[in-house]
Parts: structure tokens; sequence; C-alpha cells
């Protein structure tokens, strides 16, 4: 009992600890505008309760333990000895009147017995057993909380070696988290509670530094896709009620004004927008979005607002201010992900990897013509539209050149638009030739490609090392001459007189 | 004091051997300045049935002490002066021509072995071969001369003892020899108070003499009753399990042996070991007045009981390791098991 009171409070901790974790977490993101990193926080928080329940569960084997050892006729003795300092006597009594090995008891007892069993009687009364195994709870706590302590302590370190401030990547995230639970909170149909789904789906993508580019803008497509479907739902409910009561008439019209998109690129990018002609419907006249200047692979053409549901629908989306939230948190979190795609080129973007595909320009492309400025993800009239080449608007750096083969061109820069030519030169030079100097400024990686080491074996050659150093002593290995006995000694001693007559 | 015990009551019978114990240590204390450890150990093994292995350097009273304790305790005492030429029926004892009514026979002249407490001054200096008739009798209790038996009478108790210097052209003991003493215990020099107390007794004109306790003819009987009683102490299962460990940890090799054990020795402790554990521990046990061993009465005899049964070896001897000291150290480390 004692060992459970004193393992409980710190396995409680723990685990309470682990289990808080994310809460606490969220409250270091609100307050302090830091955040745990999510894969080790998720760790922390599994070996935080991993820990409490191998404590809690130590606890319960050595209460098991100690149960069955209170159950054992000779144990129980062997503890009661000890309490009262019987010198074993109680042990012996007890091994001697065991029930469960009463004829092996019996038969070890001799004419003595008696003297034990009245010295063991008298030794019991005076033990109070309420007094002596009085179950105290208060020691056992402090020492717990001591230990519980030093749990938190360890946990506030640990967690204190874990806050990152955070990437753009997990505000983005976090931002987004925040719109789905809104979502979720004010869900009125299924759409929205998937919207919900698709938004916290695209959240945790968007922070899973081990999910490719690819899988992230997926996840992000299905919520912007999600939520356009929600939203239709909804403006279709919502108009078949203004129709209904007649008070649309000032939402319609004739729309037919003409979009001039002007995206924040320098291209020149200018479209046409067919707004609607639909029946009542909004026309998207004051559309800026949808005629967002193409990039340098549009050539120029605008595929923006090319029809009348689109920009009837870009128009009706807009004007739930949530949703303009939403589709501009998808947005950026789109361009977080094109942006972190650039900056970190995965292993099978480097250099080496494809030779022909490198992030070098080529000869021909136009270095200058994305230079200008990224669309603003911020603005509504630049917001990437789903389903349409939205994606294409977002500048892709040439650091994926297998995603964007038609991009690569695009980036980086280059020497006039010149690239060294190789020339038939002779790849390996003889011992002694210098060969001509290799002109390679400007270029990006220079390959070598090293002889391989000669084939030993048959074309060997034996050559003498005349210029070894040599001995000026003339020597020989002949045997020393033998040194001869008869030579006097160095020294003499005189033998002392007990040793004389042994040495002859 | 040397009544039939078998109308005591048990109880009583504790009682008594304590007190036959204590006056006794008292008794020769009355000419044994000091030595109180020896004189315990000598009358402890006496108790246990055993024998008795005295090292300590001329002029400690060892043979004083011995003669004073068969006076007290009422035994017959002879001793012998080990020489290298004493053979072995000078010991035993030898078959005699005699003449009676005029007839001429063979009769068995027993010699000083045939007695209850034997004094084996300098057992060292003897002959493997006049060692090995004494030490015969020591374990079997009995001598053969010329195909015949002869029982020596119980209480039969032998004290050994061996001078630690002058080695010269001595044959030591070995150690199958000495597991048969169930002590070895080392006469130290006295202190000065002893010494003084010495001077004082035996150069003056006092004489301290001693009281028996029993009666030459009830001693032998009423000894054994006390033998048979530390026999009759309990211990329990624990406790010999402890006892066990303790074999095993002065055991290289053995099941828990401590380091100290494998690196300084050769052998350990036999079988005799654990024995003279127990009944060491039972007088100990008898002595505090209880009818049950504890751990504390095994781990005052593990020393005494231990000390000569284990084998040094040369690293020991040279980085000058006692067995005392490995001992203790198999005290220390030792758990004592619990069920």
């Amino acid at each position: 009992m004692r060992v459970m009171l004193c393992a409980v409070a710190p396995a409680l901790t723990a685990i309470a600890l682990g289990l808080l974790l994310e809460p606490i977490g969220d409250l270091t993101w609100a307050r302090y505008g830091y955040s745990l990193a999510p894969d080790r926080a998720a760790l922390l928080s599994l070996a935080l309760v991993g820990a409490g329940l191998v404590v809690l569960a130590a606890g319960l084997v050595i209460a098991f333990r100690a149960y069955r050892r209170a159950n054992d006729f000779v144990a129980a003795a062997a503890e009661l000895d000890d309490l009262l300092e019987c010198n074993q006597e109680i042990v012996t009594f007890a091994t001697l009147a065991n029930p469960s090995a009463l004829e092996s008891g019996r038969a070890r007892r001799t004419p003595l017995f008696p003297v034990l069993w009245r010295r063991a009687i008298a030794l019991f009364g005076g033990l109070d057993v309420r007094r002596e195994f009085r179950l105290e709870v208060g020691a056992p706590l402090r020492r717990s909380s001591i230990f519980a302590g030093v749990v938190a302590l360890a946990m506030l370190f640990a967690t204190l070696g874990l806050v990152r401030a955070p990437t753009p990547e997990s505000r983005e995230a976090a931002r987004l988290r925040a719109i789905a639970q809104e979502i979720a909170k004010t869900a009125t149909s299924s759409d929205d509670t998937a919207l919900a789904g698709k938004i916290r789906a695209a959240a945790d993508a968007l922070e899973n530094s081990r999910l490719p580019p690819e899988e992230k803008k997926k996840r992000i497509e299905d919520a912007m896709k999600q939520a356009d479907k929600a939203a239709e739902k909804r403006n279709n409910s919502q108009s078949g009620k203004d129709q209904g009561t007649g008070k649309s008439s000032a939402q319609s019209g004739n729309g037919s004004g003409k979009s001039q998109g002007q995206g924040n690129s320098s291209g020149t990018g200018s479209g046409e927008g067919k707004s609607g002609t639909g029946a009542g419907q909004n026309a998207g006249g004051n559309n800026p979005g949808s005629g967002k200047g193409g990039t340098g692979n549009n050539s120029g053409k605008n595929n923006g607002g090319n029809g009348t549901a689109k920009n009837d629908k870009n128009d009706q989306n807009k004007s739930d201010p949530s949703n303009i939230k939403l589709q501009n948190e998808l947005a950026k979190a789109e361009a977080q992900v094109e942006t972190a795609n650039a900056k970190n080129p995965g292993p099978d973007n480097q250099p080496g990897d494809d030779k022909n595909q490198g992030g070098a320009n080529k000869p021909g492309d136009k270095p200058d013509q994305k230079s200008g400025s990224q669309p603003d993800p911020n603005r509504p009239g630049d917001l990437p539209k789903p389903g349409a080449n939205g994606d294409r608007n977002i500048p892709a750096a040439g650091g994926n050149p297998k995603n964007n083969k038609d991009m690569g061109s695009n980036l980086g820069d280059t020497h006039l638009g010149e690239m060294p030519t190789s020339t038939n030169a002779q790849r390996f030079l003889k011992p002694g030739e210098k060969g001509s100097t290799v002109d390679i400024k400007d270029a990006r990686y220079v390959m070598f490609r090293l002889p391989g080491a000669p084939i030993a074996g048959s074309g060997g050659k034996t050559v003498l090392d005349t210029d070894r150093p040599k001995a000026t002593t003339a020597y020989v290995n002949a045997p020393l001459a033998p040194t001869s006995d008869d030579a006097p000694p160095d020294e003499r001693q005189l033998v002392p007189p007990r040793y004389r007559d042994m040495i002859h | 004091m040397g009544a039939a015990p078998q109308q005591v009551s048990p109880d009583q019978r504790v009682a008594d051997f304590r007190k036959i114990f204590s006056r006794a240590e008292s008794e020769v204390a009355r000419v044994i300045v000091g030595h109180r450890e020896v004189v315990r150990k000598l009358l402890t093994a006496l108790f246990c049935g055993g024998h008795i292995l005295i090292e300590g350097v001329p002029g400690l009273g060892k043979t004083l002490m011995v003669k004073a304790a068969s006076e007290t305790l009422g035994l017959s005492f002879k001793r012998i002066q080990f020489t290298p030429d004493l053979m072995p029926s000078d010991i035993i004892g030898t078959q005699v021509l005699t003449e009676s009514d005029g007839l001429r026979e063979f009769q068995f002249k027993p010699g000083p072995i045939f007695a209850h407490m034997v004094l084996g001054d300098e057992i060292n200096r003897a002959t493997p071969k006049t060692q090995s008739a004494v030490l015969e009798a020591m374990e079997e209790h009995q001598v053969t001369v010329f195909g015949t038996t002869y029982v020596l009478d119980p209480p039969y108790i032998v004290l050994a003892t061996q001078n630690p210097i002058e080695l010269e052209g001595t044959y030591p003991l070995p150690e199958a020899q000495m597991d048969r003493f169930i002590f070895k215990v080392v006469m130290g020099s006295p202190k000065p108070d002893e010494l003084r107390e010495i001077l004082n007794r035996t150069t003056g004109t006092a004489q301290n003499k001693i009281q028996p306790l029993f009666e030459p003819a009830s001693a032998p009987q009423a000894i054994e009753e006390l033998k048979a009683l530390v026999r009759e102490v309990m211990v329990a299962e624990p406790l010999e399990r402890y006892i066990i460990s303790v074999i095993g940890g002065c055991t290289p090799g053995g099941p828990g042996a401590i380091p100290e054990v494998s690196q300084y020795l050769r052998f350990g402790p036999s079988p005799r070991g654990a024995q003279a554990l127990i009944l060491c521990s039972k007088v100990n046990a008898l002595l505090a007045g209880r009818v049950s061993v504890s751990y504390d009465d095994i781990d005052d005899a593990i020393v005494p009981c231990l000390r000569h049964r284990l084998l040094l070896n040369f690293q020991a001897e040279a980085e000058s390791v006692s067995s005392e000291s490995i001992l203790e150290q198999v005290i220390k480390r030792l758990k004592k098991p619990r069920t």
C-alpha cells in the first residue's frame, strides 16, 4: 500500500502531463507564440504516459508481491521478527508450526520446542498490530510528491527544450485549424463537417515534413474544392430564397463588365472576363481577380473569369467573408508549400540525380521573365482560382525539375545565356603532360573522371634501389669469439665463514 | 549441578547450561588472565563435540588454560609434547608383554590419548605419521592397536597448539587435517593490565584454587547431556539457507562467491565447516538464553569456524590478505534470506 502511495502521485502526474501536453502546446502557442514541435511533442507525450504507466505497473507488481509476502506464513513471521527484533525466534517458530508444512515442521521439533512456543507467544503478547502496522499515508505521499515534482520539472525542461519558434507552415496550419474549428462549430450540414475535416487534413499535411509537397498540395486543393462545394450549396439555397421573395433585383442585372485582371507579376497577361449573362445572377463585373495576369508560361493568356458559372461562383464566394478568409488561408498554405519546396529541394532534386534536368538555366530561357513580384496571397484579388490555373500563378522555383520541367528554364540566372561547351579534349593526360587549360569560368559543375587503378600482375619489372643508405663500416654475421673464463674478476669478496665449507 | 536433566523442564536445562558455562568461564579465569574469547571457544568446542586448534607463541598459558578447564569440568587431562621422533605408539599406546600366574601375554597399555581432554602441544612438530594417528582418534573417537579397537571415553576433546614462529623442521598440518578442528583460535599477547595481573598472580604467594563443577565420576555424563542440549536447539530453514550461502560464498566458483574469494582462494570450506557453523551457532543461542539460532549467532561463529578452512592462494599471501578479512567481506555482502 505504501509502495502504491509512493508510486501513484508521480505516475499520475506523468500521465496527466502527457495527456495535457497538446493543450499546453496550444496554450503556449496562443499566449506566447511558441509551439511544440508536433512530432517531438507527441513523442514526449507518449514517453510521459508510458513512463507513468510503467511506474504504475511497477507499483502494482511490488504491491502484489508485498501482498503475496504478507500471505506467506514464514515471510509474515520474518516481517514480525524484524519489527519486534526477536532474533529470528518468530521465524523459527513459524517454520516449525507452518500449517502448510505441518508434518515436516513437527519432525524438526525438539524437546525445546515448548520453550520456543512460550517465548513466541510472549513476544506476540507485546505486539499491538494496530499500532505497529498503522497505515501511514503522510510520509509516502510526501515522498511521492517529491517524485512527482521531479517528474514535473523534468517535463518542464523537456518542454523548454522542445519549444520552437513556429515555422510559417505551422502558423498557417494553426490558422487553418482555427478556421476548421469555427466551421465545425457552426456546421449545419454534412458538407460543412466534411469541409472542416478537409481543412484539418490540409493543416496536418502542411505541418508534416515527411509528406511530399505534391501530397500537401493535393490535400490543400481537396480542401479548396470542398470549400467551393460547400459555398456553392450554401449559395444555391440562398439564391433560391432570394428568387422566391423577389428581392434579388438589386443583385440582378446584365453583367457585361470586362474584367481586366492585372496580376502582380510583370507579365503582360490581360484577360477578358466573360461575365455571366445568366438570369438574374450576379455578374462578375467587379471581379478584380478573375483576370489575373498569367505567368510567363501562360504567354499572356488569361485563363481567369471565362465562364458564367465561375465568375458567379467566385463573386458569390467572396460575398461570404469567412469563405474568403478560408480561401485566402488555403492559398497561403499552398504558397508556403511551394516556397518550402523551392527552399528545400528533395533528395531526388539533387543536381547530380538528373544531369539533363538540373536547375541551371538553359540558353534561350528568359531569366528575367519572372523576376517580378509574386502574387500576394493576402490580396483577395490575387487568389489563385481553384480548378483553374491558379497553381500556375504561383511561382515555382527551379528546385524540382521533375515537377516543373517546363518551368525550370524560367528560374535562376545564366551568364548572358551562354554556357561553356565541351570540346573534344583528350580526357586523360599522360604522365608529365599538363594539357591545355580548361576554362571553367561560370560553370556550375565540373565533372571529372578519374582513371582506374592499373591492373597488377603480368607487367611487373624489378628495379634496383641504388639510392638506399649504405653502411660505412664493414660487418659480418659471424659469431663472436668466446670470452675467456680465466679472466680475473673485477673484484673479490670474502666468502662468509658459514659458506666456506660449502664452496670448493 | 550434574543431576539427571530428564526430570527437569527444558527451561531449566537451558538455564543450567548458561549457568555451568559461565561458571566454567569464571573458574578458568581464576588462573588464566584475559583470553576470555579463547576460553569461551574452548568450552564451546567441548559442548559442540569438536576439537580446537590454538595458535600462539610459547608462554601464553595454553597448557595452563586446558589444564584449568579440565580441572573445572572434572575431566581427565593428558598432555603430549609433539616432537619429530614421537611415534604413533607413543601416543596411542602399545602391547607390552606381561607375566601373570606364569603366563606371558601381551597387554595393551593405553597411551596419553586416552583422556577426556588431550593437549597436543606443538602438533606441527610431529611427523605426518604421528599426526595422522592423533587425527584418526579425533575423528573416530577410537583407536585400533594390533587389530583391537579401543573406544575413547566421551567427552573427548583434543586441543592442539601450533607455534606460528620457528617453522623450520616442522610439518604443517595438511588442509584435510586442519578441517577436523572445529575452531582455530589465535592467542594474542596479553595487554599491559593483564600482564600485570599475571605477574601478581604467579610471582606471589597467593594461590588460586579451582573449584570443580562436577565430580569426576559424574562429569562425563553431565557434559554429554549438555552436548545433547546443544543439538536440540532449533534452526529455521532461512537460517540454514544462510549458512549454505556462506559456505557457497566462500568457495571459489561457488554460488554467490564474491570476487575476493575467487581472487584469493584456492579452496573453500567443506561441509564440515557448515556443521561447525551450526553447532557453534547453537551454543551461541543457548548462551544468549534462546532455543533457536539467530543470524547474529551465525555471524559470530563464521570467523573462528571457517578461518582455517580457507586455502589462500599465492596472490593472497603475496598481498598479505588474510582469510579473516575475506570472511568479513563475505559476511558484509551476503544477504540474509527472509523466507
